[in-house]
Formats: structure tokens, C-alpha cells, sequence
């Protein structure tokens, strides 16, 4: 029973612990083959949801080898990836039916810390 | 339009020749076979892509994630069925392994072949691309088979050499890496935390590079993986391995016959 108590756990810390967590969205636009904005700036080590609304006639497929991510986006349609924890960095991304022209970066940095108050 | 169609066949038409090539090898079939299930596929890849606005709500908005994976899941299952062929007794039961890699085939064909059809039918109506993209396709069609030639040949002398083992083995290899190709499909609608590395490979192979393409196809490789990923790969490979090779023996002296 322990084992499979055990199992349990260890099924949950590894693969759905992040079903709890609440998430910040990112909202991104694609109109004429093109990303806007084309650079997301994200907090490091939070997972996030890129919300892609797709304004052209035509699908494109959202995809970036550094993110490990793959999403069709139909045409006049919305669609929503999630991506991170991701340490601070650069990363990019690009419509693989239009790569020359829909092209982005998500860029990961720590989040600014407030000046303390002078007075 | 042009490169971007020939890297369209590079990610999803050489998964297909791939498997078509090992499958061909293992089980010498006819070409009715491969017709009918290139048939077969084709049908059920329309009708998937025909249905994908509904699919793609269900589950919340994550039903093409789901059902992408889910196809790699009967794959991979349908390749350990392949395993029982292996028995020497299951011989003479050939319709029974033509019908689970036909299956094998047309689900593949859907995960990968609708992608071709979404592209297809996005922008082949637009005539300023027509030329470019039906070049990228003899081109990317030019690769693959060359690639599905060298690879049966290859996979021919295996057999010779070493016995259906060794195709099984290709073939047990090639459907670990693309069930653990298709894990971020889970991440990505947050199903599973696929976010921790394992290790980064990218100043050797890059993922974007030819090479890292063909690796994926081969045998699933990932310049940085998850540790989730390896895993996954990890026990998807061994776990049917030892086992068939703890039944061998067992396999044979039933038999009578060596395997």
C-alpha cells in the first residue's frame, strides 16, 4: 500500500504538481504574418500562458526549438500555450508556415526590484 | 514558401517513410497493403482535420494536444504488439501483424499528415505561392525518399545480419522517440512539468539543424530534453526490452525452435 501510496507521489511531484499553480497571461497578436509584440518579456523561473490570437485568413503553426513548443493556430482563431519555469535568457519563436516574417522572442529576465524609498 | 515546405516534409513526412520503411522490412508485405493503408490514412487524416474545431475544444481547449498524443501512445502499444509476430509459433498469424501495422501506419499518417493538409489548404489557394511550394514538395519528397532508401537498405542487412529482432528493435526505438517527441504536447496545455533540463546538446547538434531533424525522426532526439523526457524514454525502451529478452528463451523452448 505504502508503494503504491509512494508511486502516487511521486507521479504527482513529477508530472502535475503545476496543475495547482495560477498563472500570469501574455496576450500576443499575429496580423499580416507578423508577431505583435514581437518581444515578450516574462519573469524567470514562472510559468506562464501566451495567449495567440491569430488575425489573418490563413492558419500558422507557433513553434520555437529553445521553448520546445508546437501549436497550430487556426485562422481568425485563439489559441494558448504555456511555457516555463525558464531560466533567465533568450528565446525565440517563429510561425513555421511564414518564418521570415513572423518571428519573436521571449525574453526571460529576473523581476525588477523596487528602489527602496530615500526617505 | 519553398524551404519552408521542403522543413515541412523534413518534420512530418520522414516520420512516415521512416516507419513505412522498418514496417516493410519487418513484415514483407505487398504493395496492396501499403496502398491501403496510405488509402486508409489519408481517409481518416481528412476526417480528423475536418473535425479538428471540434476536437480542439474539447477537454477545455486541449483536445488536439491530447488526441496528438494519444495516437503516439497506440503506436508505441501497437509496436510492443508487433513483438508478439516474434513468436515463432505466431508465424503463419500474418493478418493479424499486417492489420496492427496498417494501424500503426494510418495513425501516424493523422498526426502527421494533417499538418500537411492544414498547410496545404491555408496556402495553396494563394497563387503567388503555388510555384515555390510545389517545388518544396518534389524537394522534401526528393529527401525523404532518398532517406527511405538508404534507411531499407539498412535496416535489410540488419535483418539478414541479426534476424527480426533488430527491426522489431529500430522499430521499438523510432516509436520511444516519437512518444517522447509528442510530451510537450501535454506541457505546453500544462497537463505534465516538462520544464526541468536534463542536459543541453546544442552546441553539438542543434534540434533546428538537418542533422537534429533526422535524429528526432530516428530515434527522438532532443538537443535539451526534460528530465521528464528522459524518463519517459528511458523506461519506454528498457522496460519492453527486458522483457523480451527475459520471454526469449522462454519463446523459444516453447517452440522448440530458436529464435
Amino acid at each position: 500500500m505504502n508503494i503504491i501510496i509512494g508511486c502516487a507521489l511521486l507521479f504527482f511531484g513529477l508530472f502535475c504538481h503545476p496543475l495547482l499553480a495560477a498563472v500570469a497571461e501574455y496576450q500576443v497578436q499575429l496580423k499580416d504574418h507578423l508577431f505583435f509584440p514581437s518581444q515578450i518579456t516574462i519573469p524567470a523561473n514562472q510559468k506562464v500562458k501566451l495567449v495567440i490570437a491569430n488575425q489573418d485568413n490563413t492558419p500558422e503553426e507557433f513553434d520555437s526549438f529553445s521553448l520546445n513548443r508546437e501549436k497550430v493556430i487556426f485562422a481568425n482563431q485563439t489559441a494558448s500555450i504555456f511555457i516555463g519555469p525558464l531560466k533567465p535568457g533568450k528565446y525565440e519563436f517563429f510561425g513555421e508556415y511564414n518564418p521570415n516574417t513572423a518571428r519573436g522572442t521571449v525574453i526571460v529576465e529576473h523581476p525588477k526590484q523596487e528602489a527602496p524609498d530615500a526617505n | 514558401m519553398l524551404i519552408n515546405t521542403v522543413i515541412l516534409f523534413l518534420r512530418d513526412a520522414l516520420p512516415i517513410f521512416v516507419l513505412v520503411v522498418y514496417l516493410y522490412v519487418h513484415l514483407p508485405a505487398s504493395k496492396l497493403w501499403l496502398l491501403l493503408c496510405f488509402l486508409a490514412g489519408a481517409l481518416l487524416s481528412l476526417i480528423y482535420i475536418n473535425q479538428i474545431h471540434v476536437i480542439g475544444q474539447w477537454f477545455d481547449g486541449k483536445g488536439i494536444e491530447l488526441s496528438l498524443w494519444l495516437y503516439q501512445l497506440f503506436v508505441y502499444l501497437l509496436a510492443l504488439v508487433l513483438a508478439y509476430g516474434l513468436k515463432p509459433s505466431q508465424h503463419s498469424n500474418k493478418i493479424f501483424l499486417y492489420s496492427v501495422a496498417g494501424l500503426m501506419v494510418c495513425l501516424t499518417l493523422v498526426s502527421k499528415g494533417s499538418n500537411f493538409i492544414l498547410y496545404f489548404d491555408g496556402y495553396l489557394n494563394q497563387s503567388n505561392v503555388l510555384q515555390s511550394m510545389l517545388l518544396g514538395t518534389f524537394l522534401g519528397l526528393g529527401i525523404c525518399l532518398s532517406l527511405a532508401t538508404l534507411l531499407y537498405l539498412a535496416a535489410q542487412w540488419l535483418k539478414q545480419q541479426l534476424g527480426p529482432w533488430a527491426t522489431w528493435s529500430l522499430i521499438l526505438v523510432y516509436v520511444t522517440g516519437q512518444l517522447v517527441n509528442a510530451l510537450p504536447l501535454l506541457a505546453q496545455v500544462d497537463l505534465i512539468d516538462a520544464s526541468a533540463t536534463a542536459w543541453s546538446s546544442q552546441n553539438f547538434v542543434k534540434n533546428e539543424f538537418e542533422l537534429g531533424h533526422l535524429f528526432n525522426v530516428l530515434f527522438g532526439y532532443q538537443a535539451a530534453p526534460s528530465i521528464t523526457q528522459v524518463f519517459v524514454y528511458v523506461l519506454a525502451l528498457l522496460i519492453p526490452l527486458v522483457i523480451f529478452y527475459w520471454l526469449k528463451p522462454n519463446l523459444a523452448s516453447h517452440s522448440g525452435n530458436k529464435l
